[in-house]
């Protein structure tokens, strides 16, 4: 039993305090790395270049994706799952050298190193070499793992399946009985109105909330309460609130003399239950964000607006939607991939394990970690991942999300 | 800004040598003993010799990580914690760092823990683990490294597959049984019939007769034991559960919730929990881990009992387990870890420790000769409890009963919603347990 | 643009909806918004009070008929007992300071990372914009196993870097997609005002950018707080083994077991967690008032 002792504090604060000093050394370190190196390396790009001109421009490209795809290959398969490491692992200085070769050789070469781009590589690369080793790193496994068949059967050196995840993923059901179809159309159906209620209940609380009135701080505060409660707590609290007998839900329902709801069996029933948690969720957040949209638009052009005769819809279409939409397009994306991925709503309000209420990402949850078969799971992962991605490029595409207010 | 970089980096550089300097030297205690070697003649010295080394390596410490899924909600997380400073006690070199993990999370981190070849070092879990662990080749089988005999049959036979055993028994038990409150039964039924009758007397308003958690079929396969059946064939893999005995046990549970009703309409763990220790249930299905926070509730008023007889059956067979101790693979590699382990468990399964096991968590021990003891004979409640084990059945420990588990969870909760049919049911247990075993491969 | 003279006009209610300067609202009309909000902020509020009577309801009773906040029978007995006797002020005190940590590691990492998006066209700028919406796609349960084993081989389980370390970087991607978000609603002549002047873009980045872009530095502070402070998977993952380093997700995920949650010392924990985040809503409000209203645009 130990109690917080003056001890303990120390330490703690001596350990974290000097990590956060060294990463905050490294970020500049790395940085002023970038900085001084930026000129020779320049220089290099553009005598390479010089002395490679004789190839063409298509030669030159296609040699450096052939590297550049070996490279990137190479790691994948040297990234081991299984306890044995990878044979290939004893080469690996070899993607190394094969991606900055690829690199210098192409043409676009003299342009990445180009001297007005010292400042933005160098911001960027201490974010780069840690997303390069929790995020890539991880996804590399993934990606090797759902070509094997990795489980507790085949779990010291697991043998290389190719496709087959991929294929089973839509062929052979998920867990017992269902699909892949119906579970992504349901989990798009659950997608779209969390995210339609999200934004259209948290604009209207910002709304409301943007402008001089007393007491908005408190409001402001008390309607936060969703977003600042964790996650558990709050499902563990409207789950609660739809049990049979003792849930808020019912009670009410049966003061209102209706009949009471089988909130936990029934499928339809369930599934409102989790949107209906979800929502309560998700509100606060948008709302800060467009709060704090809304508060970057400067008054004087509703003033002038209303000077010119507009209604408050048409301020509202064409001053605050624009106005707004570099912060709400990657709002409304991450938003809507969140609640894809959600994975603490459905699998706490959803006890009972029904099937009709699992999204892919609870599925997905529960065969690799009820049969820790890794290799399908990863596979299930990717493709829930595709799809995210084709989703999110094509509203950008649509909305032309990424052009800023200012351009 | 170069000028400026550069003298912000170098007091930040000096700042953190200061702090990574400061830091507590992680060096740890040696402790140094002295032995003191007098003279003797050379046959005696040549002993004293070896004694000293016998006790330096004695002294070397070990420490002990134990993961454990027993919580503290019932008080088992504080007995291990117990058991493990009353060994250091004893033996001062050997430390424990126990941890608490609840089943799934501990099987889930022991194959991670297994991938990453960062294996704990000992852990008491319950007997279902043993499938997926020894497909993953993880833990060792235990049959050379103790004296076997000394335990409880039915508690080796759950730890049991491919001929060999792979836990060590520590608690027997883990079984389901009948609690009844007093105030309302005074002589609990001893068949469904009178189970039935009894039932639909006491249920009245808001008050029911039986109330068990309706969502898992763990409290679903005593019921389908007293019709006759079993979730696996023979081969102990092949599962059998599209069968005459499950139909009829599907029927049942929907005939106390529809036909005759005396169970509540909609009760997952935590109501049937809630009703019977406000006293509105009169008799709860419940295991053995409950006992002790009844007792606290219900004081004398509680009553243990066998699940009633099916008439035209048997006595239902509720699964028995309990909970043991595995050794991980990663002990070979560690002589003194590993003596330190062996000596460990056959510490807590002797006699003494399984007694106050008894005594403190209402449990029934492993040990043979601890099952003998009064304690067990006098006390109503453990006596009752060791009545309903005498025909409780071990669980299988295959990796394949997972599948079963899945395959009837969402079944039993149709036929208990009303939306489903006994007959289709038990049809899609079975496709859904095939097609999931099928995927094991 | 033309200035007609007219008669103040009668305003609808839309209007006052959509009109965002909240001048001359009749008093009316503001009683309603008023109601409003407070109705929404019941609804916000009251699941939560709910685990707060669950806190005060003496023995591990998760459900009762009574509708009332405060049952009849309450007592602080769940609070004292896991203040005092269990390690809960230890939780608090790692979660706290893992969870600030990281919250500013990652904004720091973040805030210059967004602005190289968002003032300059390289290449790879669009690719890596959506690289870094992609890192969101992944579900996080399937990306513990292979961190846990990067963690391992590179020495990071069982200490707090290496949980301050994941934390950090995974904020990364949401915060510099925001950040970016708000520099772009910052108009370049600004900066171009001050490298005329003859300062340097990461001058004027510290001296300009980053006094107007405090509303968007609050929110992504509070986010990257919030998911550091309430994150399960990553502290399971690389800490777990270690009680010392347990934030108060671990301990009172403790309170449970298989079957059985001391549902008391759970909800009692809840609501004492739940207090230093509302704090922090509370005092971070006042940064979320952007300086572009300031007046320091003039067109």
């Amino acid at each position: 039993m130990k109690h917080l002792t003056l001890d303990i504090i120390l330490n703690s604060l001596r350990e974290v305090g000097s990590t956060v000093l060294y990463i905050f050394l490294s970020t500049v370190l790395i940085e002023l790395l970038v900085y001084f190196l930026w000129e020779p390396l320049s220089a290099l790009s553009r005598s390479i270049d010089r002395a490679l001109s004789f190839l063409g421009r298509t030669v030159r490209y296609a040699i450096s994706a052939i590297l550049i795809v070996a490279a990137v290959v190479f790691v994948v398969a040297m990234v081991s799952p299984g306890q044995e490491p990878s044979s290939w692992a004893g080469y690996w200085p070899l993607p190394g050298v094969a991606f900055l070769i690829g690199l210098f050789v192409s043409p676009a070469a003299v342009t990445i190193f180009s001297p007005r781009l010292r400042l933005p590589y160098m911001l960027l690369v201490p974010a780069v070499v840690g997303l390069s080793l929790l995020v890539v790193y991880p996804l590399l496994w993934e990606l090797n793992v759902s070509f094997t068949n990795l489980s507790p059967k085949h779990f010291r050196s697991p043998d290389f399946v190719g496709l087959q995840n991929y294929i089973e993923v839509f062929t052979r059901p998920i867990l017992k009985q269902i699909t892949f179809t119906p579970l992504f159309l349901r989990t798009i159906l659950w997608t779209a109105v969390n995210v339609v209620f999200h934004v259209s209940g948290g604009m209207g609380l910002a709304l409301l909330l943007n402008r001089k009135m007393k007491l908005r701080g408190l409001y402001r505060a008390l309607l936060v309460f969703p977003w600042a409660i964790p996650q558990p707590v709050a499902c563990l609290a409207w789950r609660g609130e739809f049990h049979f007998e003792y849930g808020f839900a019912n009670i009410v329902l049966q003061r209102l003399g209706l009949a009471p709801i089988q909130w936990m069996s029934n499928p339809t029933w369930n599934f409102i239950a989790m949107c209906i948690t979800n929502i309560w969720l998700g509100i606060p957040f948008m709302m800060v964000i467009i709060l704090g949209g809304l508060q970057s638009i400067a008054g004087e052009f509703y003033e002038a607006a209303e000077i010119d005769g507009a209604s408050g819809w048409q301020q509202f279409t064409n001053i605050t939607l624009p106005l707004l939409r570099p912060i709400l397009t990657p709002a409304i994306i991450l938003g809507t991939v969140w609640t894809f991925t959600n994975f603490n709503v459905p699998f706490f309000i959803n006890q009972n394990e029904l099937e009709t209420s699992d999204t892919l990402v609870t599925a997905l949850f529960r065969s690799a970690f009820q049969y820790f078969n890794l290799g399908d799971a990863a596979a299930f992962a990717f493709v829930n991942f595709a799809l995210l991605l084709i989703f999110s490029i094509i509203y950008i595409r649509v909305t032309g999300g990424l052009k800023g207010a200012t351009e | 800004m170069k000028k400026h970089a550069l003298t912000l980096i170098s007091a930040l550089v000096v700042l953190g040598l200061l702090l990574t300097a400061c830091g507590p030297a992680a060096t740890p205690e040696r402790v140094v003993e002295t032995v003191v070697v007098t003279e003797k003649e050379e046959v005696e010295v040549t002993r004293e010799v070896e004694v000293v080394k016998e006790v330096e390596a004695e002294a070397k410490p070990v420490k002990i990580v134990l993961w454990t899924k027993e919580g503290e909600a019932d008080g088992g997380l504080q007995f291990v914690q117990s058991l493990a400073d009353a060994y250091t006690a004893i033996n001062p070199h050997v430390t424990f760092e126990v941890i608490n993990k609840d089943v799934e999370t501990l099987r889930e981190d022991f194959l991670t823990a297994g991938l990453a070849g960062s294996l704990p070092d000992l852990l008491w879990t319950v007997n279902d683990h043993a499938g997926p662990f020894t497909d993953a080749e993880l833990i060792l089988p235990v049959d050379d490294l103790f004296d076997l005999s000394l335990y409880v049959d039915s508690a080796l036979a759950a730890a049991e597959l491919g001929g060999q055993t792979w836990g060590v028994p520590i608690a027997n038990g883990n079984h389901l049984m009948l609690l009844y409150n007093k105030d309302l039964v005074e002589t609990p039924p001893t068949n469904t019939d009178e189970l039935i009758e009894m039932g639909q007397e006491l249920t009245t308003g808001d008050q029911y007769g039986l109330v068990f958690n309706q969502t898992e079929p763990f409290w679903l396969v005593p019921w389908l034991g007293g019709f006759g059946g079993k979730v696996f064939a023979e081969d102990g893999k092949t599962p059998t559960l599209n069968t005459p005995e499950m139909v009829n046990t599907l029927q049942f549970l929907y005939d106390i919730k529809y036909t005759t009703p005396i169970i509540p309409p909609e009760s997952d763990y935590d109501g049937a929990d809630t009703l019977f220790k406000e006293g509105k249930a009169a008799m709860i299905i419940n295991g053995d881990w409950s006992l002790g926070a009844y007792k606290d509730a219900l004081g004398d008023k509680l009553g243990v009992a066998r699940i009633p007889e099916v008439v035209g059956g048997e006595w239902p067979h509720p699964y028995t387990s309990g909970v043991y101790f595995m050794l991980p693979v990663s002990l070979e590699e560690d002589e003194a870890k590993m003596e330190a382990v062996v000596d460990f468990i056959e510490f807590v399964t002797g006699a003494n420790n399984q007694a106050l096991m008894v005594a403190k968590l209402n449990r029934l021990p492993a040990l043979k000769a601890a099952l003998d003891d009064p304690l067990i004979a006098n006390d109503p409640i453990l006596k009752g409890s060791a009545d309903q084990m005498v025909v409780g059945t071990p669980m299988p420990t295959v990796s394949e009963m997972r599948c079963n588990w899945d395959a009837m969870k969402p079944e039993m909760q149709a036929v208990l919603a009303d939306t489903k049919s006994p007959e289709d049911a038990a049809a899609a247990m079975q496709e859904a347990a095939e097609a999931c075993i099928a995927k094991l491969e | 643009m033309t200035i007609t003279a007219s008669a103040p006009r009668k305003r609808s209610a839309w209007q006052h909806f959509f009109n965002s300067s909240g001048r001359g609202d009749s008093p009316f009309k503001r009683l309603l918004i008023h109601l409003a909000l407070i109705v929404s902020c019941a609804i916000a509020v009251y699941p939560v009070l709910r685990i707060v009577s669950v806190s005060l309801r003496p023995g591990d009773r998760l459900l009762s008929t009574s509708l009332a906040i405060v049952p009849e029978d309450a007592t602080l007995q769940a609070y004292k007992t896991v203040l005092w006797e269990k390690e809960f002020l230890v939780w608090i005190w790692n979660s706290a300071l893992i969870t600030t940590a990281t919250a500013s590691i990652g904004l720091i990492l973040a805030a210059t990372s967004a602005y190289a998006f968002s003032r300059w066209r390289f290449p790879g700028r669009k690719p890596g914009l959506i690289f870094l919406l992609s890192t969101q796609m992944l579900p996080a349960p399937m990306m513990m196993v292979p961190i846990y084993i990067l963690a391992t081989k590179l020495g990071l389980t069982h200490t707090y870097r290496g949980l301050v370390l994941a934390y950090s970087v995974t904020t990364v991607p949401f915060s510099i997609w925001m950040l970016k978000g708000y520099y772009d609603t910052i108009p370049r002549e600004l900066e171009d005002a001050a490298l005329i002047d003859g300062a340097s873009p990461l001058v004027s980045f510290w001296r300009i950018i980053l006094p107007l872009s405090t509303p968007a530095l609050a929110i992504v502070f509070l986010f990257n707080f919030m998911s550091a402070w309430s994150d399960y998977l990553f502290a399971r993952v690389m800490i777990a083994s270690e009680t010392r380093l347990w934030t108060w997700v671990l301990g009172v995920r403790d309170f449970q077991s298989q079957f059985q949650t001391q549902w008391g010392f759970f909800s009692a924990a809840s609501v004492m967690v739940a207090i230093p985040v509302m704090a922090l809503f509370l005092y971070s409000s006042k940064w979320l008032i952007s300086g572009l209203t300031l007046g320091s645009v003039k067109g």
